[in-house]
């Protein structure tokens, strides 16, 4: 009760960063490397410096919770790699929903109990590496509402109206506390795509998870993702959603490349093409759409693109 | 007005402010003036009554609450030692030896006017938590999901035969209250029964219509209270589901509301028209302000708290009653300004 | 039948399932049901309940769900934590529970695709790079045609160091010791859409 839950962004992200350590996103840079781009280059369009670096390794979250792994050593590997980010003296900005909320929830568990916090600087100092608590843990997702007037300035391909609803995912809503949304009915998103142009949508199963989140895409594909991404496309659809915006590579796999398997055993069209946030900023600033990626996607593009005029 | 205002400055018998103007401070005020002492009633709104004035019915009697305040608004004008002042509020208050300097100021009229007494007592009432933290249920977003007090005034609306008839209601319990997470860790006491009453009286303007209780217990701890939510589950036919529900989603112009019946172990969904949020029951900001005024003891919800083995004062020449030390029910309101009044005549009489 | 006797008991019991101590607060739970409305397993398969598993466990009765399949249903999608009105964090409460099962032998099935990720991945420093050199083509012409670097760069160092944490950790041993063996069929409990007991207890 204490504790905020919502915060401005400006309490959020007091003073925007002129460097940060972007964290590369295993499936982010793999599947959709438009997103990681498209990243790179919208920042560079706000005059923000991202760094990145090879020595960082995959957040080591996923698996984690995939059971895979077990906490010891995903505690080792987030103290490791958010160490990377302290010795630049830099904060740490993913933008993968998931990898957001494993960093932050691992960081939240090794510096609120002192044992694991030992244990984890104990593995890593004979690497080199000790983790102090001193980076903030950040999503682009909040940089761009941080930011969203600057974003509107500069948009010189407004999106005419078209209707994007959002997936927002789970794992940034569901950190709770100091947050820029509400968990029950978060908005942010579509306040950026007003500020883009577009007309946003409120589509009934909005907050329905991507089933992806822990494999399950791969044990319990067809028992139990599919007839529940059924529930969200047939909302989307119903609702007259054109384009959908993902935070977070893995919601993207999902809804984008589920599609086809959807179309098939429900046998109807969806064709609703999912695109990440940073992809839908970036073309409205108008950055060259050969940089945006769009191949990578199997849910085509085409018709949105040729409504743009892009 | 001015001639009651020499005999109060004039004759000094001893003077209490009794500041909030419902059920608990109209008969503080009456127990202190009957006992030859005058009493300030000083009430914010333009009316007496406080909370009661808005509500439609009251439990465990189906009683017209105007009935009670009409009563006691008599009482008061026989009683020569009560001055009511409405439209006024307490700007500023000084401890002295005998007791307080107090300004009140007359929103109406725009004047101010010192006071000085020689004991308070602080009858301020509660109000209801601001529920739009809950985003899921979708207050503030969605139009027709009401607070209680809303809908105490839908009842009327209804009752004149204004409105449009609702097919079916839900009403959710324990909203902000028993949450350690986004609203107070505590139960609000009242809501399991005004809830059961306001449900009861859907169901008796419009029998047809659907009617559900989303709760996780039914507190109905007192007399006649039982039988009360008996007959409004048993002979009005209201639905009570054991299950807080988890989201309020817009459907077709209505709202689908999506809980689990946690004694059957499913998941359920339910179309209404309305979503009724029993809100938690928290102290107004006024109450905290005049009690640091007043040198009143407050916990850290804001409530005023009592002394210890003394449960109707809060500081050397400070009692309280009502809504204002935690949530209760109209008579249990009065109940306790009488006892505020025993209080400050005793103190008058050196106890 | 007979009757229970857990009534008896009355120490903490879930202390059991909650090895890594990341559940403090499991009994401020209510049993209010917020958790299983929103849950979209619920809402798909009746069996799964998050309320209904949180009160099996602080009465010591855990057994049945480290044997039942609903258990690796989860998504982790975390709206039961958000919507918890105690902020009981339930998804790592499941996490742990996946943890027992499979030393008990229970759920391998829903393991070992993952194991052979972690495997790959500990190779990789990267999780879920595609293995078949098509693919790899495939997304290093991608990523060239963007102007990216044709492989996300990840350098020797980070590679051995974390292979080295794995080993140093004995998570590279944890993934090797569970073996095909071990694997003990799970109970389905779903039946008729009712919460039931498993078919191993007897009923």
């Amino acid at each position: 009760m204490e504790k905020a839950r919502v915060i401005r962004p400006e309490e959020r992200i007091p003073s925007v960063p002129e460097k940060l350590f972007l964290f590369r996103s295993c499936t982010g840079s793999v599947e959709y490397p438009g997103t990681e781009s498209a990243i790179r280059e919208t920042l560079k369009l706000l005059g923000i410096e991202a760094v990145m670096d090879p020595d960082q390794t995959c957040c080591s979250g996923y698996l984690l919770t995939c059971s895979a792994h077990k906490p010891e050593v995903s505690l080792a590997v987030t103290a490791r790699n958010l160490a990377i980010a302290e010795k630049k003296d830099l904060d740490t900005y993913t933008f993968c929903n998931g990898c957001f909320g494993y960093i932050s929830e691992l960081a939240s568990i090794l510096l609120h109990n002192p044992a694991y916090l030992e244990m984890a600087n104990g593995i890593v100092s004979k690497l080199g590496y000790r983790y102090e608590g001193k980076t903030g843990i950040y999503h682009v997702q909040e940089l761009w509402y941080r930011l969203k007037e600057s974003i509107a300035e500069k948009v010189v391909r407004p999106l005419k109206g078209l209707r994007v609803a959002t997936h927002n995912g789970c794992h940034y809503v569901a950190r709770q506390y100091g947050i820029l949304d509400d968990g029950g009915y978060p908005t942010f998103h579509e306040k950026m795509f007003e500020m883009l142009g577009a007309t946003p949508v409120f589509y009934k199963e909005r907050q329905l998870c991507c089933g992806y989140s822990v494999g399950r895409g791969f044990t319990h594909k067809e028992t139990m993702v599919q007839p529940h991404l059924y529930k969200k496309f047939k909302s989307a659809k119903e609702a007259g959603v054109e384009l959908l915006t993902t935070v977070c590579p893995g919601c993207n796999v999902a809804l984008d490349r589920e599609q086809p398997n959807l179309n098939m055993r429900y046998g109807e069209e969806f064709g609703i093409p999912v695109i990440d946030l940073a992809q839908l900023i970036a073309l409205a600033l108008g950055v060259p759409i050969q940089k945006l990626g769009f191949g990578a996607n199997t849910t085509s593009l085409d018709g949105v693109l040729e409504k743009l005029g892009a | 007005m001015g001639h009651e205002m020499e005999l109060l400055m004039g004759d000094r018998t001893k003077t209490v402010i009794v500041i909030g103007g419902g059920p608990a401070g109209i008969e503080a005020a009456l127990g202190i003036a009957r006992a030859g002492y005058r009493a300030l009633l000083v009430e914010k709104e333009p009316e007496l009554g406080g909370t009661l004035n808005r509500l439609y019915s009251s439990f465990p009697r189906w009683e017209n609450p105007r009935d009670l305040l009409d009563s006691k608004i008599g009482e008061l004008r026989n009683c020569k030692d009560v001055m009511v002042m409405t439209n006024s509020v307490v700007t500023e208050c000084r401890q002295t030896d005998a007791g307080y300097d107090l300004t009140v100021s007359n929103a109406q009229s725009g004047e101010s006017r010192n006071y000085p007494v020689d004991a308070a007592v602080l009858a301020t009432g509660f109000d209801l938590m601001d529920i739009s933290v809950y985003g899921e249920y979708g207050y503030g977003i969605f139009p027709n999901v009401l607070t209680p007090l809303d809908f105490e005034t839908k009842l009327k609306e209804w009752s004149h035969g204004e409105g449009e008839k609702p097919r079916s209601v839900a009403f959710f319990k324990c909203v902000g209250s028993r949450d350690r997470s986004k609203g107070r860790p505590y139960c609000s006491k009242i809501c399991c029964m005004y809830t059961a009453k306001q449900a009861g009286a859907v169901k008796e303007m419009f029998p047809e219509s659907k009617v559900y209780v989303f709760y996780m217990d039914y507190r109905a701890a007192g007399k006649d209270y039982e039988e009360f939510v008996r007959d409004v589950i048993e002979n009005r036919h209201v639905r009570y589901v054991r299950g807080r529900p988890a989201k309020v989603l817009p459907e077709n112009g209505r709202l689908l509301v999506r809980a689990e019946d946690t004694l059957m172990g499913l998941p359920v969904e339910v179309v209404v028209d309305l979503v009724v949020l029993a809100s938690a029951v928290v102290p107004r900001p006024d109450t905290v302000r005049l009690a640091e005024m007043l040198g009143a003891q407050t916990d850290r919800y804001g409530f005023v708290e009592p002394q210890k083995h003394n449960p109707t004062r809060a500081g050397e020449r400070v009692f309280f009653a009502g809504g204002c030390g935690f949530a209760v029910e109209a008579p249990f309101a009065q109940l306790q300004g009488s006892a505020a009044a025993a209080g400050v005549i005793a103190l008058f009489n050196g106890g | 039948m007979p009757r229970e006797r857990d009534v008896d008991r009355t120490e903490s019991l879930y202390a059991k399932v909650d090895i890594y101590k990341l559940v403090p607060n499991l009994e401020t739970c209510l049993q209010c049901g917020k958790c299983a409305g929103v849950c979209p397993v619920a809402n798909l398969s009746p069996s799964y309940n998050p309320r209904q598993i949180i009160n099996d466990i602080l009465r010591g009765r855990e057994d049945r769900w480290l044997k039942s399949e609903e258990i690796w249903r989860c998504f982790w999608c975390a709206n039961c934590y958000t919507l918890c009105p105690m902020d009981i964090p339930f998804p790592l409460l499941m996490m742990q529970m996946r943890y027992l099962a499979i030393e008990r032998g229970y759920g391998l099935k829903y393991f070992f695709p993952f194991k052979r990720f972690a495997l790959r991945a500990i190779e990789d420093a990267l999780t879920f790079s595609p293995a078949k050199p098509e693919a790899r083509e495939r997304i290093m012409k991608l990523r060239t045609a963007i102007g990216l670097p044709p492989w996300p760069e990840v350098s020797d160092k980070a590679r051995a160091e974390y292979k080295a944490l794995f080993d140093m950790t004995g998570a590279t041993d944890f993934l090797n010791s569970i073996t095909e063996e071990q694997e003990k069929p799970v109970d389905l409990m779903y039946l008729e859409g009712r919460i039931t007991r498993g078919k191993s207890e007897g009923n």
